[in-house]
């Protein structure tokens, strides 16, 4: 792949980490999102200046237009135009639907949905214009699979897949694509939606066929190839990398030691 | 079907899909709490319509983007209902606005209305219906909760949103003997297809027409019902096939 400019809105999180690995693989330039003190990512930017990569750290209000045209005004004009943009806000808490709070809803309907809409809208207003992009939304299969703990988190991840289809309608005209990855459970999910009325996360790791979780890494593998120039007929596409999660059906068959059934 | 005696809030009832549910509801015994928030004339025709056919109700306001009100509104109606069984979820909005020149308050209000009130909604009814251990919630979304609209971004994002509280809700209220469903509609005249009815394209509508308020009404009662005691966590796609063209 030709050296792109990478916008990661979430880079602090494992799943940015993660893309920061592979996408610097290919010495790719990036703008990243952070919470964190500049100071804490000076080692990172060290490291990846000497392997050829230019990054400049923001700490954007995502949900803001403003910022987020001063950010982007500000960080192309160090690196060039933003080629790839990669959504991956995950945040998210236990919610029921009868004790949940207000503040608690809006927190995650807005730090997951509207920070993702108002970045696909300003970042993808500039690719518009150049006739050139690729957007990637991380979502996760509860944009269509219930939780039991989370549905604030799960709404969420519902309107950020609606979001997908119809910017890749409409960004799609003007040659930019956009597609969205449903991630599945990795190492530790069960800890995000404790249930009481879900049985989804129990046993999870061996309701994936093959009993082997997926990685972040399996994730920034998958954007990075969505990312390129060569998958330009996927566009609008929601694609799921579970393992094959969300196929399970009969615990009985899960390919689960005897041991931890006893 | 088995509807005589319960009671039902109905919001957004003053105009289109709200207006023919509440009055089919209400031909077939319900109670009705017909809500609105700036349409008070449409409420009254509701109302009329509904005394006309010797039905009962009575008309309630509140902006559902507004959590205090929400509350009022329930508290409201369940005191005069003698409690809530059904909950329609109906009220929405739509405004059409270009991705590019999206807000962030216009965003504000289409989520807090489509999608936090119909939480809230919910949130208020709960109560009564766990008291009877008994409860019909009806999430009216629409076909863009699964297909694009491609004029109203935000809309759409409002209208998955839905599709997940539905099913969020129905795995969490069902222990209270709760059923949470959702009703997608596709094309609805309420006042804006009449080119489509005098010259049906079937290549879009293959019945020839597109749908009306009544057939939502018809099916909102029928999931409202006794009979659909097992049926929840489902959408109901109501397009006439539209969507499959």
């Amino acid at each position: 792949m030709s050296k792109k400019t990478v916008f990661i809105s979430d880079a602090d999180s494992p799943s940015g980490k993660a893309l920061i690995n592979r996408f610097s693989e290919a010495r790719m330039d990036f703008v990243l999102n952070s919470q964190l003190d500049d100071k804490e990512w000076t080692d990172q930017l060290v490291a990846l200046q000497a392997a050829g990569t230019n990054a400049i750290i923001t700490h954007t209000d995502l949900c803001s237009r403003s910022d987020l045209a001063s950010m982007l005004d500000k960080a192309e004009s160090q690196l060039g135009p933003i080629e790839v943009m990669i959504h991956n806000q995950m945040l998210s808490e236990p919610a029921a639907i009868e004790t949940c709070n207000e503040t608690s809803f809006l927190d995650i309907m807005q730090g997951n949905a509207k920070s993702a809409f108002f970045c696909t809208q300003q970042v993808g207003k500039r690719m518009s214009t150049r006739e050139r992009g690729s957007i990637i939304l991380v979502s996760s299969i509860h944009s269509e699979k219930p939780t039991g703990a989370a549905f604030s988190f799960s709404a969420s991840q519902g309107a950020i897949k609606m979001l997908a289809h119809e910017a890749s309608l409409f960004l799609g005209r003007h040659n930019v694509r956009v597609n969205l990855i449903e991630m599945g459970p990795v190492d530790g999910s069960d800890a995000l939606f404790p249930s009481e009325v879900s049985g989804l996360y129990e046993s999870y790791r061996y309701k994936v066929p093959s009993a082997v979780l997926g990685t972040n890494k399996d994730l920034a593998e998958l954007a990075f190839f969505l990312a390129k120039d060569e998958p330009r007929y996927l566009n609008g596409a929601d694609i799921r990398l579970d393992g094959g999660f969300l196929m399970h059906y009969l615990d009985n068959k899960m390919k689960k030691p005897a041991e931890e059934d006893r | 079907m088995s509807l005589a005696g319960r009671t039902a809030l109905v919001t957004g009832a003053g105009t289109g899909i709200g207006k023919g549910i509440a009055f089919e509801l209400a031909k077939r015994g319900v109670k009705v709490a017909i809500h609105y928030n700036a349409s008070e004339a449409g409420a009254l025709d509701t109302l009329r319509s509904i005394q006309q056919i010797g039905g009962e109700a009575f008309i309630v306001q509140a902006d559902v983007a507004d959590q205090q009100q929400i509350a009022r509104m329930v508290e409201i109606s369940a005191s005069k209902l003698g409690g809530i069984d059904i909950l329609v979820n109906n009220a929405a909005l739509q405004l059409d606005v270009n991705w590019f020149e999206y807000t962030e308050e216009q965003y504000d209000r289409i989520m807090n209305v489509n999608a936090k009130g119909y939480w809230q909604c919910m949130l208020s009814v709960i109560p009564y219906m766990k008291q009877k251990q008994f409860g019909r919630i009806i999430l009216i979304s629409s076909i863009h909760g699964k297909r694009p609209t491609d004029f109203d971004v935000v809309y759409a994002m409002s209208k998955g949103a839905i599709k997940m509280l539905g099913r969020e809700s129905a795995v969490e209220l069902a222990q209270y003997g709760i059923t949470v469903n959702t009703v997608a509609p596709g094309a609805i005249d309420v006042g804006k297809f009449k080119s489509a009815h005098a010259s049906p394209d079937r290549k879009k509508f293959p019945l020839g027409r597109v749908g009306m308020p009544a057939d939502v009404a018809s099916l909102v009662c029928y999931v409202a019902s006794d009979e659909a005691a097992f049926l929840t966590g489902s959408t109901i796609r109501l397009d006439g096939a539209g969507s499959l063209m």
